[in-house]
């Protein structure tokens, strides 16, 4: 057991901390009020070989691991909870499937531009009426000679209105159920038909745009098609399990921020003539925030590290992402009570971190959904 | 060309540490380290004219335990070409070692790498001496510039056009012949940040560890007149005065303070 992060990416992590310290911190709650994505972070991102850690070198790709990228999500979620989510959809939802399911051709032209990050990527799964049941979908794409015409529409799609591609999931054969499903690459910019009809006002996350989005007879060469027709499910299933690690790395991170925000203050803070981190209410809640930070970061690193040495993660990677979203919500809550009127305005980031982290038990499924294969996982 | 960046990891002390009657030094468990502030200008400066000059190898030297690795295998990230770290037994044993055996020490190192500039930074933020450039200077006769805010190198010509900073906001235009010691002053260039992709391949850079004997330097290079003989925390006065009303209000309050400490006139 080594529970020791390697040079390579302490290095990594502390280069990343600062980038975040000096250029995200500052503006973070400004991009969250002007709901504004912000084009200008993710170009300096990939300036520093961010946006594809975890992409091979071949495709533009820093050629880094799971860990790695883990702990440099964590970090951006450390000061953002919004790029931090728009970064992690890029890399796990809309990158790593083409990287792993893709030809040389589809990897030249779509992988490329994402691991370098010339553009962002999206994923598009849910749908209006298919959520925690996504295989229940309705959108579809039919086969004419040698194209697909997909039509449906998809919702709460991270990026989508910044995109330079979109993997979406349509049924193909509507009678072969989970094995009907197929993956299909789609270029928002250029393919008729696609539109965004929505960007949700949401309750935090707001730099981190998740639209609705429709496809209306978008007519696409069959050479957009990932993998084989079919394949849409289990290329969902494997895509999910690096997700899910990416978003308990990032819970992980706004739990982090949450609490040196609230740790710092409460040293500084004096009632009754002395800091209140001296009362042992309050720092009784640090300390709680200290034991779930450390447990759901172990949590996170351990299913990475699995993730890399090519174990099964689905177990690991469902454990670290329902319990580090439970710590990110319940760490940020505890964060806005120890700075009190203060954490409860915007002039302060736990209120912030507070409303991003009740995103993290409800994306990439549910903890409900996650309660739910850890059970399976276990036998139940 | 070769160019040698001389860096110094240094102890930044946390905000709340204490410093017991009579320590000599800040316990360890206050302390983070990081690459010296003035020195991650003379980084940046060198790499800046290996981009901008072919042929042009830039070398980092620190003294310093192993510990320190971490911090010079950041200024390969950066594009550093290599890097050599001195360190010894007589080195662990000494307190703090003066301005005299750093300029030693690394004069010993400029015989050895012959090198057609050498940057220091202005300073170090843990001791501050400010002297160990022009130091190195005087003993391995070059010229030198002390607080160079500009740098505009002639490399045909072999020579420096620099700014140095001197006080009161006055610059001065020198030019300097090489071989030159320049200490490089902050704000000279915008320092960037290693990449990732740096970061991976510096680990496979190499860092040559040196001992005093390899520098046919004695332990008695560490003998010095200077010795500590106490630590402690100056009181601080510091006043603050809060403006309050409307935002003119408070700009009317705020330039009237300005003309009473004669900031401003009128």
């Amino acid at each position: 057991m080594n529970f020791e992060v390697p040079d390579e990416h302490r290095m990594i992590r502390n280069t990343v901390r600062e980038f975040a310290d000096e250029e995200i911190a500052p503006i973070a709650q400004e991009i969250e009020d002007e709901h504004r994505y912000p084009a200008e972070v993710f170009d300096a991102l990939a300036g520093l070989d961010v946006m594809g850690i975890p992409i091979t070198e071949e495709y533009g790709g820093l050629g880094g691991d799971q860990l790695m990228y883990a702990l440099v999500t964590e970090e951006l979620g450390r000061v953002s909870g919004a790029i931090g989510l728009s970064y992690a959809a890029h890399v796990s939802l809309a990158a790593k499937p083409i990287e792993l399911f893709g030809t040389h051709e589809q990897k030249e032209r779509w992988l490329r531009p994402l691991a370098e990050g010339e553009a962002i990527g999206a994923w598009a799964l849910t749908e209006p009426g298919s959520g925690s049941d996504a295989s229940n979908m309705d959108t579809h794409a039919e086969r004419d000679g040698d194209e697909y015409v997909l039509d449906g529409t998809k919702q709460f799609i991270t990026n989508a209105s910044e995109a330079g591609s979109i993997l979406v999931k349509a049924v193909t054969d509507p009678d072969a159920g989970y094995d009907g499903i197929s993956t299909f690459i789609v270029d928002p910019r250029e393919d008729d038909g696609f539109e965004v009809t929505t960007i949700w006002d949401k309750m935090g996350l707001n730099a981190s745009p998740t639209c609705e989005i429709a496809f209306d007879d978008v007519r696409l060469p069959e050479d957009r098609l990932l993998g084989t027709e079919g394949d849409g499910w289990t290329q969902t299933m494997k895509t999910l399990g690096g997700g899910r690690i990416s978003i308990a790395a990032l819970s992980v991170g706004l739990a982090q921020g949450a609490y040196e925000a609230a740790r710092s203050y409460a040293g500084e803070r004096e009632q009754f003539d002395q800091p209140v981190s001296k009362f042992d209410a309050v720092r009784d809640m640090i300390v709680e925030m200290d034991r779930k930070i450390e447990r759901s970061r172990l949590l996170t690193h351990k299913a990475a590290a699995q993730y890399d040495s090519g174990g099964e993660v689905t177990k690991s990677s469902s454990l670290a992402k329902l319990d580090a979203s439970e710590t990110s919500r319940e760490v940020a809550e505890d964060a806005v009570q120890v700075l009190g009127g203060y954490g409860y305005t915007t002039d302060f980031a736990p209120q912030r971190f507070y409303r991003d982290a009740k995103l993290m038990e409800i994306g990439e499924g549910t903890s409900e959904i996650q309660r739910m294969v850890i059970g399976r996982e276990l036998g139940l | 060309m070769k160019i040698l960046v001389t860096v110094k990891e240094v102890a930044e002390a946390a905000d709340d540490f204490e410093l017991p009657d009579g320590a000599l030094d800040i316990d360890e468990r206050y302390l983070e380290y990081d690459l010296n502030e003035w020195d991650e200008y003379g980084v940046e400066e060198g790499v800046q004219i290996a981009e901008e000059n072919e042929d042009t190898e830039v070398v980092s030297v620190t003294i310093g335990p192993e510990r320190s690795e971490e911090t010079i295998r950041m200024a390969l990230a950066k594009g550093v070409d290599r890097a050599i770290r001195i360190w010894d037994d007589a080195l662990e044993d000494v307190a703090f070692l003066d301005v005299e055996a750093r300029a030693r020490i690394l004069a010993a190192v400029v015989a050895e790498e012959d090198p057609d500039l050498v940057l220091t930074g202005v300073q170090a933020n843990d001791d501050g001496f400010g002297a160990t450039g022009i130091a190195l200077a005087d003993r391995i006769d070059f010229e030198w510039a002390a607080v160079v805010n500009h740098l505009d190198l002639d490399v045909e010509g072999g020579l420096a056009h620099v700014h140095r900073e001197l006080e009161g906001g006055v610059e001065e235009l020198t030019d300097v012949e090489l071989p030159a010691v320049l200490s490089i002053q902050t704000g000279i260039n915008e320092p960037r940040y290693a990449s990732l992709r740096g970061i991976r391949q510096a680990q496979s850079k190499e860092i040559v560890p040196y001992e005093l004997a390899d520098l046919d330097l004695d332990a008695d290079v560490t003998d010095s007149p200077l010795s500590l003989t106490s630590m402690y925390e100056p009181e601080t006065e510091s006043s603050a005065t809060v403006f309050e009303g409307s935002p003119e209000e408070e700009a009317d309050q705020l330039g009237e303070l300005l003309g009473e400490m004669g900031v401003v006139e009128g």
